[in-house]
């Protein structure tokens, strides 16, 4: 006999990140110019949900605030358990008290990306906790055959409609899978994987972070690969990168055969917005 | 015409390096692009029974690396071997019972991947050391100013047959044309280090898996489409890079026969003419 299992969530801890370097302060971009890259971790101000991705000079900027773990163990998990749409709470510092939201996360060592209001980024300083309430992974699919991941179950419920065998959800835009860069052959629990989008791409300019995208031909119910048929259906949680085989980070939500995830382009769609989050996750639209 | 290039300038190093451990960890298990677990032999230590000429696809193996896998012990000595070695240097066994023994190196892998014949690698094992005589970074060719060079042996030019046409292009021998689509885990790193792993060759899976590679062999020659290798491995339309197979079948979904990046420019800098015979064991000498 079949039975739906529930959900399990936890409350995990992670820490404001510092940007880190090594000792010598150059990346090379795509036409092997050097650069020092901005914006890549920790608290920056300024950027926000719904802002165009390609508006800034920097490189894998996120809008809100980049948490890790000092343990490579613990921050996987953290990574990996953490989905969009779950509440985070600030624990110590000038800030300790105010409520937050997970937006996306990053993979490698893996990252979260939190949402807190300006003026609660402006009041963070890196090494403060922020604690996460992880839930979403394991969660039931939508429809039989399509597979839900790295969402918050009230979030994922606000995006799609299950119609017959299939579920329907907006999207932005539509990409073909060879645009996967840095992150494709990764898991895609942990990982969130790169739009290879030139500078000049027309895709880049009508991008927003917090967009949901089609990515057609790719499988990401494990690893992220390409498998005819299938299609991917994730948010953009970062901005573009110089560096070759980087861009806009794409985060997996929901993957199955594209008979059975329908994506249904929509140029003005809404995605991962800050009036979206504010109804799954409690937290008062007044503090978005 | 036969190509002209730099390597009268380019230097010889002497480099240590040691046969590494296959590697696992106490969960043992990895997920195959049907969805299966698996654990398999292949990456790391001594694979025998696997050479330049040979089915890259077909085997039981995960990430397969024919003969030796070399790392250094120091992780700057590591990087050092990593990012210098190249495709076609000569190799010689320096402790152990197979000590003296020769062979070439056919790319890069995380390991430096050196093919030799069963009778060397029958006698060495994992903790023997290895010399690398490292030259080829730094090569160029001189009237291919849009081309460049990485991680190639100046000496497989001529056995490979490039050749520079009348109209100027740079002629290049390949086995195959891979598509965009293909390119798995990989892209976003330095071109100098590991290699690109291709899906779309899951020899014995789904149907839907394949791009049609799985007949390729270990040291053909490639030409990636829209690949722009220079600084880093990423998509770019209107770019082409020439690889050499180096590793064979993988289970892991998003992983797959690899190239090691060698040469890179504009595709209209290319005359790309497919030929059986574009493999690096014909071009060494190694094949008749």
């Amino acid at each position: 006999m079949s039975t739906t299992l529930r959900p399990g969530a936890m409350n995990l801890v992670g820490f404001v990140e510092q940007p880190e370097s090594s000792d010598h302060p150059y990346e090379i971009d795509v036409d092997g110019r050097p650069y020092v890259p901005t914006g890549t971790a920790g608290i920056v101000l300024g950027v926000e949900l719904g802002d165009p991705v390609d508006a800034l000079d920097a490189d894998h900027v996120a809008p809100g605030v980049t948490i890790a773990h000092p343990d490579p163990a613990a921050r996987h998990a953290l990574t990996s358990l953490s989905c969009v749409g779950n509440p985070a709470v600030v624990r110590t510092g000038a800030a300790a008290g105010e409520r937050g939201v997970v937006v996306g996360k990053r993979g490698e060592a893996g990252r979260v990306i939190v949402h807190f209001p300006q003026d609660v980024l402006a009041a963070l300083r890196p090494s403060d906790q922020i604690s996460v309430r992880a839930f979403g992974q394991g969660a039931a699919a939508p429809v039989a055959g399509v597979t839900a991941l790295n969402a918050d179950p009230g979030l994922l419920a606000s995006l799609v409609t299950a119609t017959g065998d299939a579920v329907t959800v907006g999207v932005r835009t539509c990409l073909s899978s060879q645009v996967c860069g840095n992150g494709i052959g990764r898991p895609a629990h942990a990982w969130d994987v790169d739009l290879t989008l030139g500078h000049d791409a027309p895709t880049l300019a009508i991008l927003r972070f917090g967009d949901l995208v089609v990515v057609d031909d790719l499988d990401a119910r494990t690893n992220l690969g390409y498998r005819s048929g299938w299609c991917t259906v994730g948010v953009v949680v970062h901005g573009p990168s110089p560096r070759p085989g980087h861009g806009p980070g794409f985060l997996p939500l929901l993957s199955g055969p594209a008979d059975l995830l329908r994506a249904e382009v929509d140029p003005d769609h809404e995605g991962i917005s800050t009036s979206r989050l504010a109804s799954p996750t409690g937290v008062s639209p007044e503090r978005m | 015409m036969t190509v002209r290039t730099n390597a009268d300038r380019l230097v010889t190093q002497v480099l240590a390096g040691e046969v590494w451990p296959a590697m696992g960890d106490r969960h043992a298990y990895r997920v195959d692009a049907d969805q299966q677990p698996f654990l398999l032999p292949g990456m790391g230590a001594v694979t025998l029974g696997v050479h330049l000429g040979d089915p890259a696809t077909g085997w039981a193996t995960d990430h397969l690396e024919p003969g030796l896998s070399v790392r250094h012990r120091e992780v700057g000595a590591n990087y050092g071997l990593q990012f210098l070695a190249c495709v076609g240097n000569r190799v010689t066994v320096a402790s152990g019972p197979g000590a003296g023994g020769v062979g070439v190196v056919i790319g890069q892998h995380a390991y430096v991947l050196v093919d030799a014949p069963d009778a060397v690698l029958e006698n060495v094992t994992v903790g023997d050391q290895v010399t690398v005589l490292a030259r080829g970074q730094g090569l160029r060719l001189l009237d291919h100013p849009d081309v460049v060079v990485k991680n190639l042996d100046p000496s497989v030019l001529e056995g490979w047959g490039l050749t520079t046409l009348p109209d100027g292009r740079l002629e290049v021998p390949v086995a195959m044309h891979v598509p965009a689509a293909a390119v798995g885990a990989g892209a976003g790193m330095a071109s100098e280090y590991a290699n690109t792993d291709l899906m779309g060759a899951y020899a014995g899976q789904s149907d839907d898996l394949s791009l049609g590679l799985e007949p390729l062999r270990i040291g053909d020659f490639v030409a990636m489409a829209d690949q722009d290798h220079r600084f880093g491995r990423g998509f770019r339309p209107g770019w082409t890079t020439i690889g050499v197979i180096s590793t064979g079948q993988c289970a892991l979904f998003g992983h797959g026969p690899g190239p090691s990046s060698l040469l890179c420019g504009p595709s209209e800098a290319f005359a790309v003419r497919v030929d059986d015979r574009a493999n690096l064991g014909v071009a060494t000498g190694a094949l008749a």
